[in-house]
């Protein structure tokens, strides 16, 4: 029973230790002081029409969808036909691309920032949508490889061999029977890729300029400047932002 | 619906041969069954049939046509998969209307087809169900309608009724005999089940280690079979080991340790006088007989109508008999015997090859 009951009071305090400091942030949005402070004397919505009321605050959460929907789109397209191509491949093949797909994700951050930043500018590309789109797609494919390869390695073969023997072309089959049994993995990699981009910072930092910036880039810019509730105002549109990410999926892809 | 010639197909995966070049021919509207334990080639030889797997040499001939290097979607046949392979995420109507789907028919000529196979196949009234509310053997008569709706040339079908209990399989057997005398259809069937074979198969063949060892009837395979093999793969049966004193007319006899006399049989190929062979007796050959041999039951098995006996001989043979209950109640000690004609002497097909 004392068993019990301590081991639901520890699991209480991991969970509290996980998600408090995150939620703390949500309060100090509605704060009506100048400066950050647990937990707010008075509430307003100042902050709010602060953030949406300055075009610098709006332009950089639109380049961050911007960024994040081409990253998704080029990631699903991209990293769903990764995965079928190592599904396709025999066993040493497969060992060889996945791990080389899924090198930027293991990659220390600061090396892939140093090392895109110095091909960025080689480029001319600093401070590009498009340089944003390339480096958040690196970081983005894997996750849509290993989403749509788990769905890949749990579709029946024979299916395909089935839907063949009725007659059907390749594209045929992979149109009426892979992508529709593939689809959660598919819908969960773009999920994870759109997250993946809208929050990435290190890449972004190095990669963004003064008309091309994210979100996380701004809010890092203004704490630095000045330590004001409208930064907890950006965080809270993330944290949104990411849950409803988190929830379309589990609506879609619900069986 | 046509002939289908397989002209010395073969396959081997690297070093292993799956299946020795093979000769087989398969009138229009026959149901040939492939007969024999896992890993005796017979899903290889119905894989290269549908083409989804190519032959390592030979040529595979339909109506007059070589289609060896035809892809599976340009070949017509219908294939009924051992686990059924229904797409999970379609209707019972939308899987059997697939194959014409993909034809292009017109919208109410699906319709049209489509009711009537699922009528064909007692399915009427399924066609919105979702494949995972079924029970198994629903699921099994869809597989079998997605197969046949699309008119095939030939039907194919791997142990498709493997993962049906006992009872629904015989209503399936007799389902699918009934719809191939209906309609006569060059068919194509895969079990290692003897009963089934028996109750389906214009032809069965019977395939060991990648050959087809006999092809023939049900009941030329049961009364003639060619070696010990087929004999213990259809049926019950006695083997008696011995060696081969003569042959000759079409009969020879073999001397068997325990029995004073050779036993005199219907002799099959491949017998060398000298050479270990063994005597075939059918369980329901054996019977009470006065003043036949002496045996003592040693062991009752009540079947329902029919019993299993097994009797061991003076000499210490057994020999089981499968007759009605009524033939062996009693007395233990017995006098058997049985119709020379029920002999067969056979080559070992445990001994070389």
């Amino acid at each position: 029973m004392i068993g019990k009951l301590s081991l639901n009071a520890f699991v209480a305090l991991v969970a509290a230790f996980l998600v408090l400091p995150i939620l703390a942030i949500v309060p100090v949005a509605f704060s009506a002081q100048s400066f950050i402070r647990l937990p707010p004397e008075t509430w307003s919505l100042r902050w709010w029409s602060a953030f949406f009321g300055d075009a610098s605050w709006r332009l950089t959460l639109l380049a961050s969808l911007k960024v994040a929907a081409l990253t998704t789109f080029i990631s699903v397209l991209a990293g769903t036909a990764a995965a079928l191509g190592i599904a396709r491949s025999g066993p040493r093949g497969r060992a060889l691309l996945t791990a080389l797909f899924l090198g930027p994700v293991v990659t220390p951050a600061i090396v892939l920032a140093v090392a895109l930043y110095s091909m960025a500018r080689a480029t001319g590309l600093v401070g590009t949508l498009t340089a944003l789109v390339v480096a958040h797609t690196m970081l983005a494919l894997p996750f849509v490889v290993l989403n749509v390869g788990v769905s890949l390695d749990g579709l029946d073969r024979r299916l395909l061999l089935a839907a063949e023997g009725l007659g059907a072309g390749s594209f045929h089959v992979f149109r009426t029977v892979t992508l529709p049994l593939i689809a959660p993995g598919v819908v969960g990699g773009a999920v994870f890729a759109f997250v993946t981009s809208f929050d990435e910072v290190v890449l972004s930092i190095f990669l963004a300029g003064p008309t091309v910036k994210t979100l996380p880039v701004r809010i890092w810019e203004e704490i630095r400047l000045e330590y004001t509730p409208v930064v907890a105002v950006g965080a809270t549109v993330m944290l949104a932002l990411a849950l409803g990410a988190a929830g379309a999926n589990r609506l879609l892809t619900r069986k | 619906m046509s002939t289908v010639r397989f002209a010395g197909i073969s396959k081997s995966f690297g070093a292993v041969c799956a299946l020795a070049p093979t000769d087989l021919d398969i009138p229009q509207g026959e149901f040939l069954t492939l007969l024999g334990p896992s890993g005796s080639g017979k899903t290889t030889l119905l894989n290269i049939c549908a083409g989804y797997l190519a032959p390592s040499a030979g040529r595979l001939v339909v109506g007059g046509r070589d289609i060896t290097s035809l892809p599976p979607r340009q070949r017509n046949m219908g294939m009924v998969f051992q686990s059924y392979a229904l797409f999970p995420h379609m209707s019972v109507a939308e899987n059997v209307a697939y194959g014409l789907t993909v034809r292009r028919l017109a919208r109410d000529e699906i319709a049209k087809r489509v009711a009537d196979v699922l009528h064909m196949t007692r399915l009427d009234g399924y066609g919105h169900r979702a494949i995972r509310e079924l029970s198994g053997g629903q699921q099994q008569r869809v597989a079998l309608a997605r197969a046949m709706v699309i008119q095939p040339d030939i039907l194919l079908m791997d142990e498709p009724l493997g993962a049906l209990d006992r009872q629904l399989r015989k209503e399936v057997q007799f389902e699918i005999r009934r719809l191939h005398a209906a309609r006569p259809r060059t068919t194509i069937y895969v079990t290692h089940d003897q009963e089934e074979a028996l109750v389906m198969s214009d032809r069965i063949a019977v395939m060991r280690a990648g050959r087809i060892v006999q092809i023939g009837s049900g009941t030329d395979l049961y009364a003639r079979p060619v070696d010990t093999f087929v004999a213990r793969f259809l049926g019950e049966s006695n083997l008696l080991a011995g060696t081969v004193d003569s042959i000759g007319g079409g009969r020879a006899t073999l001397s068997v340790p325990g029995f004073a006399q050779p036993l005199d049989g219907r002799a099959a190929d491949g017998l060398r006088i000298g050479a270990a062979a063994c005597a075939l007796l059918r369980p329901e050959a054996v019977r009470a007989q006065a003043g036949g041999l002496l045996a003592q039951v040693t062991e009752r098995v009540y079947l329902g109508e029919l019993v299993a006996v097994r009797l061991t001989l003076a000499g210490g043979i057994e020999l089981w008999s499968r007759r009605l209950a009524s033939e062996w109640s009693g007395r233990d000690g017995v006098e058997i015997g049985w119709d020379a004609s029920a002999i067969s002497i056979l080559p070992d097909a445990s001994i070389g090859s």
